[in-house]
């Protein structure tokens, strides 16, 4: 467990000294809600939801949980073309142990970053339950998880061209974000465009949305069924990563470094 | 003549550059095309009290140009580290020919990206008045440069700091991007900024443009004064930023290095 340990720390201490992207992250958060989510929250008009800024706020950590659970898997590919992974692979210490230092020092990095934000959100909603709070904490990291896999699923074309990894997975993640219920709620993804909300079913954010703005007390008629939403993410963090750690084993192997 | 010459053939170079990025198209494409084709739309259905797409569409024209003239910065952080500039130089054109090569391939690049968004613009929104929404082209170039000139502040400051530049560059966009009238109108703003930042939203160069291609696509002659705001607004940026590229690259003359 040491071997781990000190694997984990000799990659989270390139982002706590200094802390600068954890720091931009707050700002981000800062900035987004008191003065987006503030004013929008003047203009959008929706029956069951008073405070649209609170209902933004949850929506932006989620959608800070998928960029950070999407930037664990671009590091990794960023770590096999410079030179890092294969040096990794080198150490005495077992496949599964690096793999855990890799979802472990993810796990970390997520609860680092959204530290400050969760908190901010739990004080201005007000008035929850522990359960409900450990809950919406637990969504996010699943979910963060699973974006993380789906992301290092998709590294084997980084291995090709990792012009054409970036290109896909940026844009993936705007469709993903777009299309999902982070900003708003399914039913007016549906009154733009019966197709929008055909496509909004199949984004794993749409479920992380619904089952943390349901934990964290909005109202029940406006998101997705619980118990579907649960199961997705789980099957997604457990696929992708299953997934990902069998075709990682091959793949890295014979990385290419080029 | 030869000056110009070379100024040219630099500026070129770097704008195809720009457009050769593909996983930079990518980015923008994929960000501003699913802004104005599903969030505007479904933040249409969420706010009643007027036509949120008719408003939202145009600015993100200028939110294209602005993200398309801040990746000057990146191009010139690039030619930094990679040592670049040093062979820039080496070559027969002077330091002041090397700063107007980057701003003029900053602003014609930004320029002709917006451009075609707005060409895509022009579809989803028609207007009757096209003539009104070209003759701002020439306006948004100087808006462009003047952005690109911010972005190479950046790039300046950057240089000594590694990777620092993208923090820098996602503070300057977020504080640009919500501290203006893109998202919402001066009068919301109004209700929940003191005057002092109210001042500041509306002297912000995105909001003057944002608000002259409002009036573009609604229509409406846009006023000869919101022209020479927008020109007014982008010098400073472009003045100040021509002079911390040039800063730097002496600097790099002198000393063979940031």
């Amino acid at each position: 467990m040491l071997d781990v340990l000190r694997l984990v720390w000799f990659d989270l201490k390139h982002e706590l000294y200094p802390p600068v992207w954890i720091g931009l992250e707050w700002f981000s958060f800062s900035a987004q809600i008191f003065m987006y989510g503030a004013l929008m929250s003047q203009l959008v008009n929706i029956p069951g939801i008073p405070n649209y800024q609170q209902f933004y706020a949850v929506g932006f950590v989620v959608m800070m949980t998928f960029d950070v659970g999407s930037h664990a898997g671009r590091e990794f590919v960023e770590a096999a073309h410079e030179g890092r992974l294969p040096y990794l692979l080198s150490l005495p210490i077992s496949r599964s142990k690096l793999f855990l230092s890799i979802a472990l020092k993810g796990g970390l990095e997520l609860a680092l970053m959204l530290m400050v934000p969760f908190g901010i959100i739990l004080a201005m909603i007000g008035n929850l339950s522990l359960v409900s709070m450990a809950a919406a904490a637990a969504t996010l990291f699943f979910l963060g998880f699973g974006i993380a896999g789906l992301m290092l699923g998709l590294s084997f074309i980084a291995f090709k061209s990792s012009d054409m990894y970036s290109a896909i997975t940026t844009g993936l993640s705007a469709l993903l974000i777009r299309f999902s219920t982070v900003m708003y709620p399914l039913m007016f993804l549906a009154r733009a465009s019966p197709g929008y909300e055909v496509v909004a079913r199949f984004s794993p954010l749409t479920y992380g949305a619904d089952l943390a703005h349901l934990f964290l007390g909005f109202d029940p008629g406006m998101l997705l069924n619980p118990t579907i939403a649960v199961a997705v993410l789980t099957a997604l963090a457990v696929s992708t990563l299953g997934v990902c750690t069998f075709l990682l084993q091959r793949l890295v192997e014979g990385v290419k470094s080029g | 003549m030869t000056e110009l010459v070379n100024i040219l053939r630099l500026a070129r170079s770097d704008f195809s550059y720009f457009f050769r990025t593909k996983w930079l198209m990518a980015v923008l494409l994929s960000l501003n095309l699913s802004d104005m084709l599903i969030v505007a739309l479904v933040y249409k259905q969420l706010i009643s009290s007027f036509n949120y797409f008719q408003f939202f569409v145009p600015a993100i024209i200028i939110m294209g140009l602005f993200v398309a003239a801040l990746d000057t910065g990146r191009r010139i952080w690039l030619a930094i580290r990679e040592g670049v500039t040093q062979y820039y130089l080496a070559l027969p054109i002077s330091t002041q020919g090397i700063v107007v090569a980057y701003l003029l391939a900053g602003g014609l690049a930004a320029m002709v990206y917006s451009a075609s968004l707005m060409l895509i613009a022009l579809v989803i929104l028609p207007i009757t008045a096209v003539w009104n929404a070209l003759i701002l082209l020439p306006f948004l170039f100087f808006l462009a440069m003047g952005l690109a000139g911010i972005s190479a502040t950046l790039a300046a400051f950057a240089s000594t700091h590694g990777e620092f530049f993208f923090a820098y560059q996602q503070v300057v966009q977020i504080l640009l991007l919500t501290m203006s009238t893109v998202y919402y109108p001066i009068e919301i703003v109004k209700n929940y900024l003191p005057p002092f930042l109210t001042s500041i939203v509306s002297a912000n160069p995105l909001s003057l443009a944002a608000e002259a291609m409002r009036d573009a696509f609604l229509g409406n002659s846009v006023p000869p004064s919101s022209l020479l705001n927008i020109l007014l607004a982008s010098l400073p940026f472009t003045i100040v930023g021509a002079a911390a590229y040039f800063i730097a690259l002496r600097t790099i003359q002198t000393k063979g290095k940031p």
